[in-house]
C-alpha cells in the first residue's frame, strides 16, 4: 500500500473523529441551556396563569353563583371589581370540599384549559389565631371560662383588636379584648350554669395597623356537658349566594336558631325554604371588613350542638399534590394578597407538569 | 515518493490543529457564564408592587405616611409580605428627599440580590400630596 494512501486514510480518520467528537461535544454542552430555557419559559408562563386564575372572572362571569354550573373558563375574580385581586366570595366558597356545591379538582383543571399544567390552590387568612383555654371557675350562678389569644404569623407576634362570642343554644355573650405587640390577649366569659351543652366561642381580630386584614378562630367546649363532638356531625353547612344550606345529617335533628357574625354584628337568620331535610336560610349582606361565621344551634335527642361555617369558606386548599412529584421537578410558587368582601386573604397557588391526580 | 510523505505529514499536522482550535473553542464556551435567571426577580417585583397597591387600597398607605407612623409600615409590610423576604422600604416627596426618620426593613439586604419597586401613593387628604415610595425585596437566605 503506497504510504500517500496510509496518509489520507489516517487524516481522513482523524477529520471524522474532529467532526464526531465535536458534535458530540456542542450536543452535550448545548442540553443544559436549552433545557434551562425551556423551564424558564415554564415559570413565566405559570406566573401568567397565576395571574390569569386572580385577575379574570371565568366564564359564565357569574358562574360561582349559579349551583348547577361548571364554568367553561377558570377564573377567580369578582365582576366589576373596583380593584384588581378583588375575588368573588362565591367562587372561592366552591373550591371547599366540604361545601355540597363545589367543584371536583378535575373540573377546576378542564375549566383552566390547560393540558400540561397541574395546579393546586390554598387560601388562608393573612395571619392565624391560636386559642387556649387557661382556667374555669365557677363565681356564684355562672361558670367564667379565661381564654388566651395568640395572633401570629409564621411566629411573628402581630397586635390586634379581639371580638369575641360565645354561642350557646339561644345565649350569646360577646366580649371585646386585644392582643397587645407580642400577639398575646386574655379575656374572660361567663356562662350561667342554667344552660348547659356545646358551647362554641367564636374569635374574630382585625389587625391594628389595618382592619382589613383579619383572621378567625373557633374554639368549642362543653359548658356542664360532655367534651363536644367534631364540626358537621349534626348538620352540614354550605353557603352560596348569600344563602345558608343546613342539610341534617339526622331526622332526629331539632334546629333552634341560625345566626351570623363578623367583628363588629351579630344577626339571626330568617329561614327562606324549608324541607325534612334541608333549611335554607337568608344571609344578610353585611360591609363588615371580616369573615362572617354562620353558626346553627338546636338539640339532638339530648345532645345540644352547635355547627358553624365561615363564608367564604376559608381556610381550603384543593387541587395536585405535588409533595409525590418526582424529584428535581420544577414547580413554581406564587402568593398574592387578595381581597374578598373587603377582607384580606392570603392565596398560594403551586403549578407544575401533568402529575396523575387530575 | 518523499513529495507525498510530506503532504501525508501536513494533513495530520493540519487535523491535529482543528482539533486543538475546536477544544479551545469549546473550553472558552464552557467558562462563558449563562443567562441569569430573572424569573424569582419577576416573582418578587409583582409581589412588591402588589403588596404595595393593597396597602394603598383604602388610602391606608398615605395615612401612615401623613401621620409619620413608620413602625406600622414595617408592620403592615411584615403581614402582607411572606416570610422569608426582606424588604426596605424608602418614602420620599415630591422633590425625592427621603422623609421617612426611620428605617422601615425587616432585615438587612446587604449581599443579597434584590430588585427594587416604585409606587407613586397620593394621600386622601384635602391637600393632596404625593409619595414615591421605593420598596427593594430580596429572598432571605
Amino acid at each position: 500500500m503506497p504510504s500517500s494512501s496510509v496518509d489520507t486514510f489516517l487524516a481522513s480518520s482523524v477529520m471524522i473523529l474532529l467532526a464526531l467528537s465535536a458534535m458530540v461535544g456542542t450536543s452535550k454542552l448545548m442540553t443544559p441551556y436549552l433545557t434551562d430555557l425551556a423551564q424558564r419559559d415554564d415559570t413565566g408562563r405559570f406566573q401568567h396563569l397565576a395571574s390569569h386564575l386572580l385577575l379574570t372572572t371565568g366564564t359564565p362571569a357569574n358562574w360561582g353563583q349559579i349551583t348547577s354550573s361548571v364554568p367553561s373558563s377558570l377564573g377567580l375574580a369578582k365582576v366589576s371589581a373596583p380593584q384588581p385581586y378583588e375575588l368573588d366570595i362565591d367562587k372561592v366558597t366552591r373550591l371547599n370540599s366540604e361545601n355540597i356545591y363545589s367543584l371536583a379538582y378535575s373540573e377546576l383543571w378542564q375549566a383552566l384549559g390547560v393540558k400540561d399544567a397541574s395546579f393546586h390552590i390554598e387560601i388562608r387568612t393573612l395571619f392565624q389565631l391560636s386559642i387556649e383555654l387557661v382556667s374555669n371557675s365557677t363565681q356564684g350562678s355562672q361558670s367564667v371560662y379565661e381564654f388566651e389569644i395568640t395572633a401570629s404569623k409564621s411566629g411573628l407576634p402581630i397586635s390586634t383588636r379581639l371580638s369575641s362570642y360565645v354561642v350557646l343554644r339561644d345565649f350569646v355573650n360577646e366580649t371585646m379584648s386585644s392582643t397587645s405587640s407580642d400577639g398575646v390577649g386574655t379575656f374572660e366569659i361567663g356562662i350561667p350554669n342554667s344552660v348547659n351543652g356545646t358551647a362554641l366561642l367564636l374569635v374574630f381580630a382585625q389587625a391594628t395597623v389595618n382592619p382589613q386584614m383579619a383572621s378567625l378562630g373557633t374554639y368549642s367546649f362543653g359548658h356542664n356537658s360532655d367534651d363536644p363532638l367534631p364540626n358537621g356531625t349534626f348538620a352540614r353547612l354550605s353557603p352560596l349566594d348569600y344563602v345558608l344550606n343546613a342539610t341534617l345529617n339526622y331526622t332526629t335533628v331539632e334546629v333552634s336558631k341560625a345566626q351570623v357574625f363578623t367583628f363588629s354584628y351579630n344577626f339571626s337568620l330568617s329561614v327562606r325554604t324549608q324541607s325534612i331535610h334541608t333549611i335554607e336560610y337568608s344571609i344578610p349582606r353585611l360591609l363588615d371588613a371580616s369573615p362572617r361565621v354562620m353558626v346553627l344551634t338546636g338539640v339532638n335527642g339530648s345532645t345540644s350542638f352547635a355547627e358553624f361555617v365561615a363564608y367564604p369558606q376559608v381556610p381550603l386548599q384543593i387541587g395536585a399534590s405535588f409533595s409525590e412529584s418526582i424529584a428535581g421537578s420544577r414547580i413554581a410558587v406564587y402568593r398574592h394578597t387578595v381581597a374578598i368582601n373587603s377582607a384580606l386573604y392570603e392565596i398560594v397557588t403551586k403549578w407544575g407538569g401533568l402529575s396523575g391526580d387530575v | 515518493m518523499a513529495m507525498f510523505d510530506r503532504k501525508g505529514q501536513i494533513r495530520i499536522i493540519e487535523s491535529f490543529l482543528a482539533i486543538a482550535v475546536v477544544f479551545s473553542a469549546v473550553l472558552v464556551s464552557v467558562t462563558f457564564p449563562s443567562a441569569p435567571d430573572l424569573s424569582k426577580q419577576k416573582s418578587l417585583a409583582s409581589m412588591g408592587t402588589q403588596t404595595l397597591m393593597t396597602l394603598d387600597t383604602n388610602g391606608t398607605l398615605g395615612n401612615l405616611i401623613l401621620q409619620q407612623n413608620w413602625t406600622d409600615i414595617k408592620t403592615a409590610l411584615d403581614i402582607l409580605l411572606p416570610t422569608g423576604i426582606s424588604f426596605n422600604l424608602t418614602i420620599c416627596d415630591e422633590n425625592g428627599t427621603t422623609v421617612n426618620a426611620e428605617v422601615i426593613q425587616n432585615s438587612n439586604l446587604l449581599g443579597r440580590e434584590a430588585v427594587s419597586v416604585q409606587y407613586v401613593c397620593a394621600t386622601r387628604s384635602q391637600t393632596v400630596r404625593f409619595f414615591v415610595v421605593r420598596l427593594q425585596l430580596a429572598w432571605m437566605g
